[in-house]
């Protein structure tokens, strides 16, 4: 009885995996074609659980190399069911570059610009108000050569 | 009870069984290619490698900066795609691609659509090759290829395309060909600005070329992963005598703290830590006659 149940667990999640990535592959498409008139370059699913009480909220960590005299744009899409609103954070080593939610002023942006005058490795942080659960999808897009 | 979960399991195993089948729709050998799979004992972990691994390298950025530059498109810089079909190994293939994928950016940047679908085609052989061609949008491209007014769409479908098959060669415990893949993108891309820099100068783009210098450290890194296969291993050194060519450019950082404002709503960070590439003219001669030498042993079979 116990194997059948944990077949039945296995079967659900897979499919549920496999939903959440056609879903993703819908999202990744809309959130490109919502950044504006940019050339996209790479995107950032992320399905998070939710966060422990008093805890920092949970994160999806992505790496990347940027390239100077270049202007980024990278934004945040919630993905419609998702319970929690994404946040995306920049970070070169350990210095915040850019967010798309302002903590100070509580002010929320769709995406932001980054103009980048250092080559090297960016890290990119998707995390989720409060620590909600939630899914979501960031977009890495090419602006302009500075 | 147990009928019910009975009843819920086969169907479930039904739908996903389903699913499973058409994204395997590639040919009729699934047989596992040589060397497709990890062997052996990484030097760095695979959490790690896929750290270092995105965006190392991307198939439009460098068209982009030489479009920039007003240089104009010469289709001498592209890899010829008649001997695709003498590309049977899985390294082999997933260099290739690679490097075709950094020469369909180049023709896209350009909206040279008429040798795109040459491009393409090769793609979709190389793709089906390795077994991730599920990925690639062939009929969409080609359609998109019919119409210039296209471009974002065609641009969008096949970067899109290229990191779904990025994305699931490293899901599927294939960071090897992943590597490969990406390696190919980066000479193809340092090729391009190379010859341009050598018919055209221009100090954004020997900046650009000494700056190298960082990605390669790490795309180092991670082919010495691979050493231990033959492929890899000459990868691996063609890309180290490449590397001594950059030993003597020099990088500085000026520091400053980014600064955020708000241009018509819109956000926008300014990075004011600055890099600054010091290149001399005779390092960069150099690099452009390693760079061409290095590429094109590399493309021939």
């Amino acid at each position: 009885m116990k194997k059948f149940l944990k077949l039945i667990y296995l079967s659900i999640f897979l499919i549920s995996t496999e939903a959440f990535a056609q879903d993703n592959v819908e999202l990744v498409a809309q959130c490109a074609a919502s950044a504006g008139d940019v050339t996209y370059l790479k995107d950032f699913v992320v399905k998070l659980d939710a966060g422990v009480p008093g805890g920092n909220p949970p994160s999806a960590k992505f790496s990347m190399v940027l390239s100077k005299s270049t202007q980024y744009r990278f934004s945040i899409c919630t993905a419609p069911d998702s319970d929690g609103e994404a946040i995306l954070q920049l970070f070169d080593m350990n210095v915040l570059q850019g967010s798309t939610y302002i903590s100070a002023t509580g002010k929320e942006f769709p995406f932001f610009d980054f103009k980048c005058q250092k080559t090297g490795v960016y890290h990119v942080f998707i995390s989720f108000k409060e620590g909600k659960p939630g899914e979501a999808v960031g977009i890495l897009s090419f602006v302009k050569k500075l | 009870m147990l009928r019910k979960f009975y009843a819920l399991f086969v169907v479930s195993i039904l739908i996903f069984g389903c699913k499973s089948g058409g994204e395997q729709n590639t040919g009729d050998d699934f047989k596992v290619p040589e060397a497709v799979v990890n062997e052996g004992v990484l030097e760095i972990s695979e959490e790690v490698m896929q750290d270092i691994v995105q965006n190392i390298a991307s198939p439009v950025e460098m068209a982009a900066l030489v479009k920039s530059l007003d240089a104009g498109f010469s289709s001498k810089y592209l890899a010829p795609t008649e001997n695709v079909d003498d590309l049977t190994t899985s390294y082999q293939q997933a260099f290739h691609l690679g490097i075709y994928a950094a020469d369909l950016g180049y023709l896209n940047i350009y909206n040279k659509n008429n040798s795109v679908i040459e491009y393409i085609t090769a793609i979709k052989t190389l793709a089906d090759g390795i077994r991730v061609g599920q990925f690639f949008d062939f009929s969409t491209l080609k359609r998109l290829t019919q119409n210039s007014q296209n471009l974002d769409s065609l641009m969008y479908t096949s970067v899109h395309s290229f990191n779904q098959m990025d994305k699931y060669l490293r899901s599927d415990n294939r960071s090897n060909l992943s590597t490969a893949m990406v390696a190919g993108i980066w000479i193809e891309g340092l090729y391009l600005a190379t010859q341009v820099a050598k018919a055209s100068p221009h100090p954004q783009l020997s900046e650009r070329i000494g700056e190298q210098k960082i990605i390669m450290s790490d795309l180092m890194l991670i082919l010495g992963n691979y050493k231990s296969d033959k492929n890899f291993a000459k990868l691996f050194d063609a890309f180290n005598q490449l590397k001594a060519e950059f030993n003597n450019v020099t990088i500085t950082i000026e520091k400053g703290e980014p600064e955020m404002i708000e241009e018509d709503g819109m956000l926008v960070i300014v990075q004011n830590d600055v890099s600054i590439v010091n290149i001399t003219p005779e390092q960069l001669t150099s690099i452009i006659k390693k760079t061409e030498e290095i590429r094109n042993m590399l493309i021939s079979i």
